[in-house]
């Protein structure tokens, strides 16, 4: 690396094949990635910028019509729009105890499980990680149906009334934000047992004998040392909880009982492949990348000021 | 002392048994479901009394779930291929020099995943409508053909490659290909693996590029052959149960086998 940065930076004009080399050659390996990021996702962004300022039904034969900042203020006075961001956050809020409450009590309380069973806990609980999302959808659809689905039967058997997991407004958010979180629960609790076992045993040992208790070993060595994976998948699950919640919106209530499902993710497809309103979804898009991009910026700050590490 | 760690070790296994069975059990259920005959699909009971293919030979009829899970095979090997290949020469770039826009050339291939798909999902069915994409697998592999983790992961287990060995092979003269292909990669044969264990398992799960994209059942992917299949059975569970079941095969397969590795690479890239 030092004999090309040398060249690069301060080598004399007359060298200028070897610079030529190794200034393009970088860029050579580089190309096929970058060119698929700038081509799909960044070109996009812009595009998708430019959109946001004009009316436009998708139609190839139609032309944008420019209307300045109509699509932003129509969307901000829009009951729909105000239903699907206090959603989003109920999604993030009914996460947090899936993917980091649970989990992180489960690793606290399993940190000193061995033996050969913890391999099997392990390969089990990982399981719903790798189901695929509209997999997950469909056999929760069948557990939860309302007329034989087998946990209402179970309500039942427990002289409990039906719910109506998927079409009771009051009761759907909370279904789905459970499927969500069904297949994150496992996988936090790995992360954080890891995250827990890394953790230099002589500290605990030495808290021990100056004769602290479990709880003060938890509060004062072991989640200080296991914050950084604590912040981090908190900052997941802010960032794209409600992004994962999007497949079991859409194949299960298609954002009902009445709207009472839907998000801000939710919204764009519609506005973008149901209503067709390409403006209208761009700007929302925008709306949520400012959003979501301040909250992220937020949150690295806040780890790189919360987390402990262990040095 | 001893029989406080005995309650806690206890304790320990009870949340954990709760947790495995909480993991577990509806795929079971989905799986023994789509064993049952209709008339028995409502019964509750942990099995079947007298296990049926009816169902997988229903859903065999009812749609193309073969030539779908061949599409699917082709879309996530050809997508792993591809992030893989992208994801190596990249990281390849940010390791082996030091240049100008280097930094530049990195964030924005790390920041790429921060942009929300729904964001961009406009344009981007604009350009594939454009290159004629729309409704096929091509489609769903070309946008996909570079993924953030992928070159993250890489340059990570290529930066603790050892400089000594990569500036040796080039004091012989071989080109930086060279030592990529014939020095670095041969060593890198574990985070090669796990890098592709998880392009293929996401690119397996993609639910909303395809759901774009796919108009048709026969070029579909499971996911969207499945809501399909959804929205046309409705509420004919056995049949449902079985095509998800057909569905999920390849991926449990592939966890059955290579269960440490697939687990362990999920964990080395965090959540996705």
């Amino acid at each position: 690396m030092t004999d090309t940065t040398v060249f690069a930076a301060g080598a004399p004009p007359r060298a200028i094949p070897r610079i030529r080399l190794s200034t393009v050659e970088p860029w050579l390996y580089l190309a096929p990635a970058l060119a698929v990021v700038v081509l799909w996702v960044y070109v996009p962004l812009l595009q998708a910028f430019e959109l946001s300022f004009y009316q436009w039904n998708m139609l190839p034969r139609a032309t944008p019509r420019f209307v300045g900042l109509d699509n932003y203020r129509n969307l901000l006075g829009l009951p729909d729009m105000r239903q699907a961001v206090v959603n989003t956050i109920l999604y993030t809020i009914g996460l947090l105890p899936l993917s980091v409450g649970i989990p992180l009590a489960v690793a606290l309380v399993t940190g000193n499980l061995g033996g050969p069973l913890r391999n099997f806990y392990r390969a089990l609980i990982f399981v719903p990680m790798i189901v695929a999302p509209i997999v997950a959808a469909i056999l929760w659809r069948w557990l939860l149906n309302e007329d034989h689905g087998l946990v209402n039967a179970w309500l039942a058997g427990a002289g409990l009334a039906k719910v109506g997991f998927l079409s009771d407004p009051d009761v759907a958010l909370w279904t789905l934000v459970w499927i969500t979180g069904w297949k994150l629960i496992g996988f936090s609790t790995l992360l954080f047992a890891a995250a827990d076992s890394a953790i230099n045993p002589t500290y605990i040992e030495a808290a021990r004998m100056d004769g602290a208790s479990g709880w003060q070993i938890v509060r004062d060595i072991r989640l200080p040392l296991m914050s950084p994976t604590i912040l981090l998948i908190t900052m997941m699950t802010i960032l794209f909880g409600a992004q994962w919640s999007f497949v079991y919106i859409n194949a299960l209530t298609g954002g009902g009982p009445l709207r009472s499902t839907t998000n801000v993710f939710h919204v764009m497809w519609e506005y973008g492949f149901k209503t067709m309103a390409a403006g209208w979804s761009t700007a929302a898009g925008m709306l949520v990348f400012v959003v979501f991009g301040l909250i992220a910026l937020g949150c690295l700050a806040l780890m790189r000021r919360l987390a402990v590490y262990d040095e | 002392m001893t029989n406080e760690r005995r309650i806690g070790r206890v304790a320990a296994h009870g949340v954990m048994i709760t947790l495995s069975v909480l993991a577990i059990f509806p795929v079971y259920w989905m799986i023994q479901s789509s064993f049952r005959a209709e008339n028995e699909i409502f019964s509750g009971g942990l099995f079947p009394s007298a296990p049926t293919f009816q169902n997988y030979l229903h859903v065999l009829s009812a749609m193309p779930i073969l030539r779908i899970l061949g599409n699917t095979v082709v879309m996530a090997g050809a997508t792993t291929l591809a992030q893989v290949a992208t994801g190596v020469l990249a990281a390849w770039a940010l390791v082996r020099w030091r240049f100008p826009g280097g930094a530049l050339a990195r964030s924005l291939i790390a920041l790429s995943w921060l942009v929300p798909f729904q964001v961009v999902m406009i344009p981007n069915y604009v350009l594939a409508a454009r290159l004629g994409l729309l409704d096929s697998v091509a489609g769903l592999v070309i946008p996909n053909a570079a993924a953030a983790f992928a070159v993250l992961v890489l340059y990570n287990a290529m930066r603790g490659f050892p400089r000594e060995v990569v500036e040796a092979a080039r004091m012989d003269g071989a080109g930086s290909l060279r030592i990529l292909l014939e020095v670095v990669l041969p060593n890198l044969r574990a985070p090669l693996a796990s890098v592709s264990i998880l392009c293929f398992i996401s690119a397996w799960n993609e639910y909303f590029w395809p759901l774009l994209l796919i108009r048709r059942m026969e070029n579909s992917v499971v996911q969207i052959g499945l809501q399909f299949f959804m929205t046309q059975e409705g509420n004919d569970w056995g049949p449902l149960m079985a095509a998800a079941t057909l569905a999920s095969l390849p991926i449990l397969a592939l966890y059955l086998v290579l269960q440490r590795q697939v687990v362990d690479s999920f964990m080395k890239s965090g959540i996705r």
